[in-house]
């Protein structure tokens, strides 16, 4: 912002030059982020069915958002969503700081280790999906043979057919393919920390324990936090992984909020309910990236002191 | 939105010859012999019609994909393609959007045509698509585990229980029983076996005595009586045909292709060693099979309409249903072809038996909203198979569902659309 005193004319100059070149960008996210979000809420007021046209194209008002809030399917969509979220990041943090840790330490092959723990990270998700899906085929999957082999089952199960043992596949398959690039952003946090810290902290007599719990932690933290956006942030809109594996089922019971939307959207035609659901579905991650923004930004700025 | 129409505008601006043949745009698919016979059909028909010209149009195999382009081409008002090739389940969708003509004024010689197939293509009090050949659901049966097709649910589970014990046999029966269209048309059979039905006009009645009967007979043959594997839960058409085509299986349920599919000695250890027959039935019932199949109809945004029905007419002549049957086993839809020798013959199965099981098929619910009926029925059907309700409580949760449905999009009770 211009001061009090009176600006010099090459400084308004060139203020105004900076105008013209920030607007190709500014232009560009009105285009592809601001126009089509309020077309979608926009349409998510109208009632708008492609496949009943005789019904035309009313404003219905907010009535679209109190199906949704209304309808059992939603609610147990969301459900999943926040389970999947949840015990699959936890996963992946946990594993990801232990591969970390491990690969943080001077051994022989330490490159080629590391270049190895991304293979599953470079696969990409619907043929990972479909990798998962052949693994725990009821009939000839790998899993099932391996599991009655060693005696922890007594006939093949068909797993994708039980509401709860259908997630395991699903969890199984996320902390696989993404634990790596969770190992990886931490790493780089170790890298970071001052050798000289743990130098001092031995000379000191701290136990492994202490230099983890005292040194390591508080200093990868913000490392962590940056896996945790992504990760939670990736997991609430699970998507191509579930229509891979399970489709949602049986019946609904793995069905995220995302895959449900993609049905009300693209199965069903219904475009002003199913963008009622992407306006949910936008609100809730938004909210999210907002606390963790701001957690994060607390944190760095503390840690910078 | 925008950018389909605009994909749709640029698609669209072909250019009108001023003179010239008339061009005719088709939709077929990419690849196989089917394609392969439609495309010589036109050809044909082309040399006799030298001012008409027909361009192939290519789409999608899955029926899905399929629907979900049509709607959206002719949601924007397209005059391309000219014809469509419809699912028997779209037809009323697509005619109550006034997507499509009715065909009444060409006078299509519908006596000739299986009632079903007629009935399931009318809407209103037109004709709007002309059934170009005819998918029915059948019981396909294992000729050397047995010497006669079980003819009731009683019966098969019985046949499949002792054919089991036959070395290499390791399911009784295969049906498609994975969350999606395949398994409500397994439903529509059963229920029909049953003496049930899922619509009555504007009404949903598929929460009866007979729907119950039918749904529990289904979750009984995996879990009690255990002929049919659990595993056919997340099976569709091809998975089911692989278990019957290795052997493992005594009986299938399943469409004609199969059947055009499993003759070859090459790829097929059972060979020889079936035959097809209609859907088993309870007393109280009758065999029924969901009635599948392709439409012809026309776009109303057609600018040549009349040249568009003289291919439609063309394409649905006797011979070339006869050829379809026999480069495809395709079912023809003219009940006059059921009379000859030749279908048999064409499609190796006695034509007696043909008759019977394409008399047997029956529409699945004629409505314009039917895809969204059958999601609803999908997932509870699912629910209740998998164990995560019991046969009643999903029904009834299915039939509140559908009825509101129904209600919503101003088509409950009455049957008819309430005013346009």
């Amino acid at each position: 912002m211009p001061t009090a005193e009176p600006v010099r004319g090459r400084e308004r100059q060139e203020a105004r030059l900076a105008r013209w070149l920030v607007l190709p960008a500014v232009g560009t996210i009105v285009l592809v982020a601001l126009f089509p979000l309020t077309w979608t809420v926009w349409e998510s007021l109208h009632l708008h069915d492609l496949r009943m046209p005789w019904l035309g194209r009313p404003f219905v008002g907010a009535d679209n958002y109190i199906e949704a809030l209304g309808n059992p399917r939603f609610w147990s969509a969301l459900g999943h969503t926040v389970f999947f979220a949840s015990v699959s990041v936890g996963l992946e943090l946990a594993l990801g700081l232990g591969f970390a840790l491990a690969m943080n330490r001077a051994f022989r092959g330490r490159g080629p280790v590391r270049a190895a723990i991304l293979i599953p990270w470079a696969i990409p998700t619907i043929v990972a999906g479909l990798l998962w899906r052949f693994m725990f085929d009821g009939q000839g999957g790998i899993v099932n043979a391996v599991l009655v082999a060693a005696g922890l089952l007594d006939q093949p199960r068909v797993w994708f057919i039980h509401p709860q043992s259908a997630w395991v596949p699903v969890i199984l398959a996320d902390v696989w393919k993404t634990t790596p690039f969770v190992a990886l952003l931490i790493l780089a946090g170790l890298q970071n920390i001052d050798a000289s810290l743990y130098e001092a902290a031995r000379i000191d007599g701290a136990s492994a324990w202490r230099q983890f719990r005292h040194v390591t932690l508080p200093l990868v933290k913000p490392a962590i936090l940056v896996a945790l956006i992504f990760r939670t942030l990736d997991a609430f809109r699970v998507f191509d992984l579930i229509y891979a594996l399970t489709g949602g089922g049986p019946g609904t019971a793995t069905e995220p909020i995302a895959l449900y939307t993609f049905n009300t959207l693209f199965q069903t035609l219904r475009f002003g309910y199913g963008s009622a659901l992407s306006v949910i579905v936008f609100a809730i991650t938004f909210t999210l990236a907002l606390v963790y923004i701001r957690l994060l930004g607390a944190d760095l700025t503390g840690a910078r002191r | 939105m925008a950018l389909f129409a605009a994909a749709f505008l640029w698609a669209g601006c072909g250019g009108e010859p001023a003179n010239g043949p008339i061009e005719i745009t088709f939709p077929i698919s990419a690849l196989g012999a089917e394609s392969e016979v439609v495309r010589s059909q036109l050809a044909r028909f082309m040399a006799e019609h030298p001012d008409i010209r027909v361009l192939p149009r290519e789409t999608p195999d899955a029926a899905d994909q399929r629907h979900q382009l049509f709607v959206q081409w002719l949601n924007a008002g397209a005059d391309d393609p000219d014809i469509l090739s419809l699912d028997v389940i779209w037809t009323p969708e697509f005619a109550a959007a006034g997507w499509i003509l009715p065909l009444d004024r060409f006078g299509p010689d519908t006596g000739e045509f299986f009632p079903t197939t007629i009935a399931a293509n009318r809407w209103g009090d037109s004709l709007y698509a002309l059934p170009w050949f005819v998918d029915v659901g059948m019981l396909y049966w294992r000729t050397d585990l047995m010497r006669a097709a079980p003819t009731s649910f009683e019966e098969l589970r019985r046949a499949a229980g002792r054919a089991r014990q036959a070395p290499g046999v390791r399911h009784g029966l295969v049906w498609q029983g994975a969350r999606y269209e395949g398994l409500v048309a397994t439903f529509v059979e059963y229920l029909g076996g049953y003496g049930g039905r899922i619509l009555d006009g504007g009404r949903v009645v598929v929460a009866s005595e007979a729907g119950l009967g039918a749904l529990t007979e289904m979750r009984n043959e995996i879990y009690a009586s255990q002929i049919v594997p659990s595993s056919v839960l997340t099976w569709h058409e091809e998975e089911t045909r692989l278990a019957f085509q290795n052997g493992e299986a005594a009986f299938m349920r399943n469409w004609p292709y199969a059947h055009g599919l499993m003759q070859d000695s090459a790829g097929s250890r059972v060979a020889g060693k079936y035959a097809v027959t209609a859907m088993p039935a309870a007393p109280q019932g009758s065999p029924t099979a969901a009635l599948g199949g392709t439409q012809l109809a026309i776009n109303r945004n057609s600018e040549h309409p009349e040249a568009a029905w003289k291919v439609i007419e063309y394409l649905t002549r006797p011979e070339h249903m006869l050829e379809r049957a026999e480069v495809v086993g395709q079912f023809p839809t003219r009940l006059a072809l059921y009379e000859g020798p030749e279908l048999g013959e064409a499609l190796s199965i006695p034509t007696a038996d043909l008759r019977r099981i394409v008399e047997s098929a029956v529409p699945r619910p004629v409505t314009p909203v039917y895809s969204q009926l059958s999601e609803i029925l999908q997932i509870h059907l699912h629910r209740a198979l998998t164990r995560q309700r019991t046969p009643a409580a999903a029904l009834r949760e299915a039939q509140a569902e559908m009825q509101e449905l129904l209600n919503r999009s101003g088509l409950g009770t009455t049957g008819t659309r309430a005013d346009r």
